[in-house]
């Protein structure tokens, strides 16, 4: 074989290495600049339920991991206390109503006799009696309003007794699923110490936490893809929002009121990941999210704003 | 490629996988090359061969992506 000239071999090698900038440059692109991150994360509102009654559970109605409705019963705090609670207010109510009927009756009879007074001429009667008869009557009607008011104070502690009876059975106040939940009967809760979790199911969304430098190719709106590190097809969704902050590392809460910054060596710098949250518009079929999954997501930027 | 290669429990980023499989489609073609005595045409092997690996490890990985 006759060996090639310079020029062919320099000109071969040139076109290789172009071609390979070229490639190398859009895969840069690809793993560098465009918005991805693997450090996403499922995650949904949990509330923390809490009775607001104290006492202790006679029934619990619903077991770990079960879905739960709106408005569904969990479990119910004795209610005996209560129902007594309920009769005393009864009691009470209809104590009031019977000292307003009195009350009532006897501003009646002083305000008659003020009349009578009134109506009966000085040589029959005095002026002091007279003024005596007319401040009964005013004595009266004021004690009858104090005593209207009475009931109307007896009928309200009958509407609390009612409403902690109410409240003794507890109810779910989001479609979810009860988590990591152990009750029997015979616990003793106590009111607002949260006794077990409710995953809302309604409010599963995606974080995605990434870094800083690709969140300006991102906005809200944006599509976005989720894979969840289980594998399967892809949940779609779209950007809902930013987060507005993050806790600042470097700085440090000092005891004094100064500002407290820590001294780092910022040669190589990382960069911070913000929270993007991402709105799922759909599940597909057959997967199952639980918050806490690790997922990657993926944002599809928006062409249109890209070329203005 | 968005997710994960799963190996028994230890999760890679895919272009680990693409740069390794391009690594051992390059040793193919490089002995291929070499027995044919195509590199009489190459001006500096060893610049040759590195872009070789780039090209196929862009190729693997773009397509990839397109599938996955």
């Amino acid at each position: 074989m006759k060996p090639v000239s310079f020029i062919p071999r320099f000109l071969v090698t040139l076109v290789a290495v172009a071609i390979a900038c070229f490639i190398g440059w859009q895969l840069w692109v690809y793993y560098m600049d465009s918005p991805w991150t693997r450090d996403g994360r499922v995650r949904a509102d949990v509330v923390s339920l809490a009775p607001d009654v104290t006492g202790p559970v006679v029934k619990v109605f619903v077991q770990d991991n079960q879905s739960v409705q709106e408005g569904e019963p969990l479990f119910q705090v004795d209610p005996s206390r209560f129902n007594l609670a309920l009769a005393q207010a009864k009691a009470a109510l209809a104590q009031a109503k019977a000292a307003e009927s009195k009350a009532h009756a006897t501003m009646l009879n002083a305000e008659q006799n003020a009349a009578r007074y009134a109506a009966l001429s000085n040589s029959a009667t005095s002026a002091i009696s007279r003024d005596d008869a007319s401040t009964q009557s005013l004595e009266a009607k004021a004690a009858y309003e104090a005593s209207q008011a009475a009931t109307a104070a007896a009928q309200a502690d009958l509407g609390v007794a009612e409403l902690n009876l109410t409240r003794s059975t507890v109810r779910s106040t989001v479609n979810g699923v009860v988590t990591n939940f152990s009750m029997k009967p015979g616990d003793y809760v106590s009111r607002g110490t949260p006794v077990m979790a409710i995953v809302d199911t309604d409010s599963l969304y995606v974080d995605g936490y990434f870094e800083e430098t690709k969140l300006r190719h991102i906005q809200v709106g944006d599509k976005a893809k989720v894979q969840l590190l289980q594998g399967g097809k892809p949940i779609l969704g779209h950007v809902q929002g930013f987060a507005a902050g993050i806790a600042d590392h470097e700085r440090i809460a000092a005891p004094t009121l100064l500002a407290d910054v820590n001294p780092t060596f910022t040669w190589v710098r990382l960069a911070a990941r913000i929270p993007v949250r991402i709105a799922i518009d759909h599940v597909p079929t057959g997967t199952h999210l639980v918050a806490g999954m690790t997922a990657t997501v993926e944002i599809e930027p928006n062409h249109k704003d890209k070329q203005k | 490629m968005i997710g994960e290669i799963n190996i028994y429990g230890v999760l890679f980023p895919p272009l680990l996988i693409w740069v390794g499989l391009a690594l051992l489609l390059s040793t193919l073609i490089r002995r291929g090359v070499a027995a044919a005595g195509l590199y009489r045409f190459i001006w500096h092997r060893p610049l040759f061969d590195l872009c070789l690996l780039v090209m196929l490890t862009g190729l693997i990985s773009l397509t990839a992506n397109r599938f996955f």
